[in-house]
């Protein structure tokens, strides 16, 4: 083999094995001539524990080889909480944490993921970044790994050629500058060859990329046990919070054929007995109900089922869920809200009426389905308790209507603290302090405690100020990274093994300051740590939309069926959104 | 159509539990394309039914399922296609149609044949040494008339009597080859490897239990479930004077 990928989930297999990401890539990469991919998760603390005292380094699930054989490690980071899981596969694999301390021996470290628009909390650590899709980036590092290794370059000459790969940002080649009020400068390259910005990697086809065809199969439990396809990538609702819809855009589909082909081929070499048709917001295809038609009816009586997670909350909705369940049982469906008022619902542009949601509601229970899933958010821009008090309040309405048809139908309401995230409109706004979400969680409680049967749901809010510290850090917060994981933190995204007290120790003991970065409200003319990777979008935008969320609570609607309102995406592409959605006259230039 | 089949379990994938093990099972039947039969009810299982657990970790030549199908299929094909579909480490080894009024599975599985391995060397034993710690220990365990192991139960410890659960116990090498009835409560080879240690106190942990097959004990050994065919003991080379002369110093 003339390379050796090793691709890592920073994260337990039950959780990394059915990520996309890796699925993909890693069958992108086997399908090349004289390339090897393997795959790597962090290990449990019992078994770190083990690792350590019996000298077993980090290695691979496939052929139990320890990191250092592999000449790229790259990791995919889906969200900010791998970061001291991912110093901790270095560290076991025997490679120096630091880029700057790797020699000529050591495998280049790459991150990828949706973390990976704001790379700098972890700018020392890693040697390259590659921000957006990976399919065609890969295939471009591989070619260079490949010229490194039969050309034996030094480091030097190796990150050279790889910085020539469109997309690809080495941090190394970038220094932060800091005004005296602590806030950024900028971010400015300082190596020949270095872009002001750089952009993300986009593939226009996905129907040319129809990985993966023979997903891997576990044979021991995971989160998700079924045969995946992404329908589409892309979101363009415009949902101000989330930042999987704003740096994944335009919207690209698969068409018809390709998913009904990918699933009946992936059906039958997998085994599973569920196909999950995955996208932002899988309603939103537009053949949906064509496609789910297809598979309903050639799967019928194969106990084969479909699942489609979706957060839109409408009547066609519960169509479509019918026709998912043709083959099997109706028990949960799961809508999400997002917030519990109509006013707070247009200011994060989530745009669905009350009346609308308790009609939903009432089509759901009216089909026979007896349990509904409401997912809401707390700490939102402008938020009263008014508006926390809705979330109670909206989740009681739809229980009344559940037990018109059923005396043990059932309501979760399932409550998360918001954390600002980089390229969305609301990478401004201020993030609520864990003892103010304490107290909305309380006033949600005390109105649902009188009834039983309203479920409710909350996580813990202190994880959310070690995301937002670690979704909106500079450079300077890659300190605190490496000293939390020195006191032992670990796998921020489990409750039972989030250790608080290690992060607020260490930023204390670098000298960071959480709250400046998680509960100061930015102004217009701010410098963020991730502004030189290009997403597309067009900061000027996303302040206007900021601005007209926040003062006006003004909606915006989709620009698949509405005209262009000029994000900033399409026109750097050279791409249009590729939908079957009826075209309309376009203000952009295409 | 119901089908009795014996399959294996070896290698790395013995690593996997009993639960994921249903899951590679009903995997594998889709994708070998055959005509499992559902359960009914609100949540319909494929019906596929697993004669006793094996523990994590052990090996086995000796698993048991039985499949019902809705339509008849071939079985020499079934097997070849299931085999085929399986992870490496699995196999189903012998598949027989079951005949109506047949009595059921569970009834044919009266004992297991374990292989107990234990490391080679490590002052244990050598090929051709058979006067070594092991084999006094199972020389011990086999001329014992009672053997007290305690155990867990619901949280406090109990004392269990392991021999009338042993059929035969023997060794060829650093392998004790036990046959162990299906008692209630299950006695299992880690607990005769307790018993053996009581007459040994320096043995090691085994690296590796297979189960070797199931079926009904007789004098000679065990008649395997499916195919009846007879599964020894090994041949017993040691005296019975060293085995008396230890259990006089049994400890534990």
């Amino acid at each position: 083999m003339d390379s050796a990928w090793l691709l890592v989930y920073p994260d337990a297999y039950e959780v990394g094995q059915p990520n996309q990401g890796i699925q993909i890539l890693y069958e992108v990469l086997n399908e090349r001539p004289a390339t090897v991919a393997e795959r790597g998760f962090a290990p449990w603390p019992d078994m770190e524990a083990v690792m350590r005292e019996e000298g077993i380094p980090f290695f691979s699930l496939e052929r139990h080889l320890p990191m250092q054989a592999f000449d790229v490690v790259a990791f995919s980071l889906a969200a900010e909480v791998g970061y001291t899981n991912l110093l901790n596969c270095l560290d076991l694999g025997g490679v120096p944490l630091r880029s700057a301390d790797r020699g000529a021996g050591d495998p280049l470290i790459v991150i990828g993921g949706h973390a990976a628009f704001n790379p700098e909390p972890l700018a020392p650590f890693v040697d390259v970044v590659c921000a957006g899709d990976g399919e065609e980036f890969v295939g471009e590092l591989d070619e260079v790994i490949k010229a490194w290794r039969r050309q034996e370059w030094g480091r030097e000459r190796l990150l050279r050629e790889v910085g020539r790969i469109p997309g690809a940002y080495i941090p190394a080649w970038y220094q932060p500058e800091y005004l005296a009020s602590g806030e950024l400068r900028g971010t400015f390259p300082r190596h020949y060859g270095a872009p002001y910005r750089v952009p993300k990697r986009t593939v226009s086809d996905l129907d040319s990329w129809p990985y993966p065809k023979r997903q891997i199969v576990p044979l021991t439990e995971t989160v998700h046990e079924r045969y995946s396809v992404e329908i589409f990538r892309g979101c363009t609702r415009g949902c101000r919070f989330c930042q999987a819809g704003m740096i994944t855009r335009p919207v690209r589909e698969r068409s018809r054929e390709t998913i009904s082909q990918m699933v009946r081929s992936g059906l039958k070499h997998t085994g599973f007995d569920e196909v999950g048709l995955l996208s932002l917001s899988s309603a939103d295809h537009s053949d949906i109900l064509g496609l789910c038609g297809d598979l309903a009816r050639e799967y019928e009586g194969t106990a084969t089922s479909l699942s489609l997670p979706s957060t839109r909350v409408d009547a066609f909705n519960v169509t479509l869920a019918e026709e998912l369940v043709r083959n099997g049982r109706r028990t949960g469906l799961t809508f999400a809200p997002e917030a519990g008022t109509e006013r707070m619902r247009k200011v994060i542009n989530k745009m669905v009426s009350e009346a609308d949601m308790l009609r939903t509601a009432d089509a759901a229970f009216a089909n026979g389905w007896r349990h509904l899933k409401l997912y809401f958010m707390i700490g939102l821009p402008t938020e009263t308790d008014e508006d926390v008090l809705g979330i109670a309040e909206l989740g009681l309405k739809v229980l009344r209507i559940g037990r018109q048809y059923g005396r043990k139908n059932k309501v979760t309401v399932s409550v998360g603290g918001f954390v600002p995230k980089p390229h969305t409109p609301f990478q401004w706004a201020a993030q609520d302090t864990p003892e103010e979400l304490s107290r909305k969680l309380g006033l949600i409680k005390r109105r649902i405690a009188a009834d039983r049967s309203l479920n409710l749901r909350y996580h813990q809010p202190e994880p959310a100020v070690v995301e937002g510290l670690l979704a909106r850090g500079d450079r300077r917060v890659a300190a605190v990274v490496q000293r939390a994981f020195e006191l032992g933190a670990r796998f921020e995204g489990w409750d039972e093994l989030f250790d608080y007290g290690a992060w607020t120790r260490a930023a204390a003991e670098v000298g960071v300051d959480v709250n400046w970065f998680t509960r100061r409200e930015r102004g217009e003319d701010e410098v963020f740590p991730w502004d030189h990777l290009d997403s597309g979008l067009e900061k000027d935008w996303l302040w206007k939309d900021w601005r007209d969320a926040v003062d006006a609570g003004a909606e915006l609607e989709d620009c698949r069926w509405t005209p262009c309102y000029d994000c900033g995406v399409c026109p750097g592409l050279d791409l249009q959104h590729q939908t079957g959605h009826l075209p309309i006259s376009s203000a952009g230039t295409g | 159509m119901r089908v009795r089949v014996r399959y294996e379990k070896t290698g790395r994938i013995r690593f996997i539990s009993a639960i994921d093990l249903g899951r590679v099972w009903e995997r594998a039947i889709r994708k070998a394309d055959l005509p499992i039969a559902f359960s009914e009810g609100f949540t319909p299982h494929p019906k596929i039914s697993f004669a006793d657990a094996l523990p994590l970790g052990y090996a086995s030549r000796g698993e048991y399922a039985e499949l019902t199908f809705a339509a008849p299929i071939r079985l020499g094909q079934a097997v070849e296609a299931v085999n085929a579909a399986f992870p490496d480490g699995l196999a189903v080894l012998h598949a027989v149609e079951v005949a109506e009024g047949e009595p059921k599975l569970a009834t044919r599985l009266r004992a297991s044949c374990w292989d107990v391995t234990y490391p080679e060397g490590g002052g244990l034993s050598r090929r051709g040494t058979p006067l070594n710690p092991l084999a006094r220990a199972v020389d011990a365990v086999r001329a014992a008339e009672t053997l007290p192991i305690v155990r867990e139960r619901k949280g406090s410890p109990i004392t269990v009597d392991l021999c009338p659960a042993i059929h035969q116990i023997s060794l060829r090498s650093a392998s004790v080859r036990m046959t162990l009835h299906h008692t209630e409560p299950l006695v299992r080879p880690s607990q005769a490897h307790l018993a053996l240690r009581g007459f040994c106190p320096d043995l090691p942990d085994a690296t590796l239990i297979t189960r070797v097959a199931q079926g009904v004990p007789v004098d000679e050994g065990l008649i395997e479930a499916l195919s009846g065919q007879l599964v020894r003991p090994y041949p017993q080379p040691t005296q019975p004077e060293s085995a008396r002369h230890l259990s006089d110093q049994r400890v534990g």
